[in-house]
């Protein structure tokens, strides 16, 4: 769901874009007060896995395709989101210049949509679930969630930007995103589980139980 | 090995084979962006306002401007990608971290 240049107009990229330095201003705060050594190279590996598997574009139906985000996965990893906005404009921003994936003008649009929502929608889902139904069917769930309410969140955007009308692509992009979410789910809860086994002491909710 | 080493060795290995893999298995079909903007009957270049002004990707498309259908490059283009992302991710991580 990279958002690329001219689907927005430039004054709307700058709403964007605000919404964006807000978020990092936040991010950076909460990176300062909660991340520790252990953390730094768990953040650029997070990083460089969701730049590497968003290469991989699965086949879905209606001859489309799509692939994992990973905004709930990192989300819940640290249980907060600003650490996916952390990850997410790091990634968007080299995927836009050097690869021309996404646009440069859009990345406050692009994170907004993948990290900032697809980050809260995944760990309040995830938290909301988590005493129910266990964490790993609530982080399927929660990442699954997230990918459907960013896209909706995008086909809206594409709306008032006058790119395409919401009666076409609220319908298409949820559509499309309920089956690349199953992709999304089903990868979110893989690396949440070999996590746990590996490093759980990486696992924010593993702390305070050591 | 120190754990953290480990783990970066072991992420940068899965994302290798993923950077070997996917200019051979990843479907090409439009994403789910790109076939609803198909869907409302958008050009491919399709643009609501005139953008000048943004320098070309290096890599666009994640392969060789030269050879774009060129796979083991885009293998390379892809690596050189992951890389990025660690040593920049790894870079900001430490910064915010301070």
């Amino acid at each position: 769901m990279h958002i690329p240049d001219g689907f927005i107009p430039i004054v709307q990229c700058l709403i964007y874009y605000v919404i964006l330095i807000v978020a990092l201003y936040f991010s950076v705060k909460w990176a300062k007060s909660n991340l520790d050594e252990k953390h730094i190279p768990l953040l650029a590996v997070l990083a460089a896995g969701i730049f590497a598997i968003m290469s991989m574009n699965m086949p879905i139906p209606f001859g489309t395709s799509g692939h994992m985000v990973g905004g709930a996965l990192v989300a819940i990893v640290f249980l907060a989101p600003e650490a996916a906005v952390l990850v997410f404009t790091v990634v968007l921003l080299i995927q836009a210049l050097i690869f021309g994936d996404g646009g440069i003008t859009a990345l406050g649009a692009n994170v907004l949509n993948m990290a900032i929502i697809g980050g809260f929608v995944g760990l309040y889902t995830f938290k909301g679930l988590n005493g129910t139904i266990g964490k790993y069917p609530a982080a399927g769930v929660a990442a699954w969630l997230a990918t459907v309410i960013a896209a909706l969140a995008c086909a809206i955007e594409m709306g008032i930007a006058g790119t395409f009308p919401m009666n076409i692509g609220i319908p298409s992009m949820v559509l499309y995103h309920f089956f690349i979410g199953i992709i999304e789910a089903v990868l979110t809860v893989i690396v949440l589980v070999a996590l746990d086994k590996f490093r759980p002491d990486l696992l924010a909710w593993n702390e305070g139980d050591a | 090995m120190d754990k953290n080493m480990a783990l970066i060795a072991v992420a940068v290995i899965i994302c290798v084979v993923i950077c070997v893999l996917s200019p051979y298995i990843a479907s090409g079909d439009p994403d789910g962006l790109e076939k609803s903007a198909e869907d409302s009957g958008l050009a491919e270049d399709f643009s609501v306002e005139e953008i000048n002004g943004i320098p070309d990707a290096p890599f666009p498309d994640y392969a060789f401007a030269d050879n774009p259908d060129n796979q083991p490059l885009q293998i390379v283009a892809l690596i050189i990608g992951v890389i990025l992302t660690l040593v920049i991710g790894y870079g900001v991580a430490y910064v915010v971290k301070k």
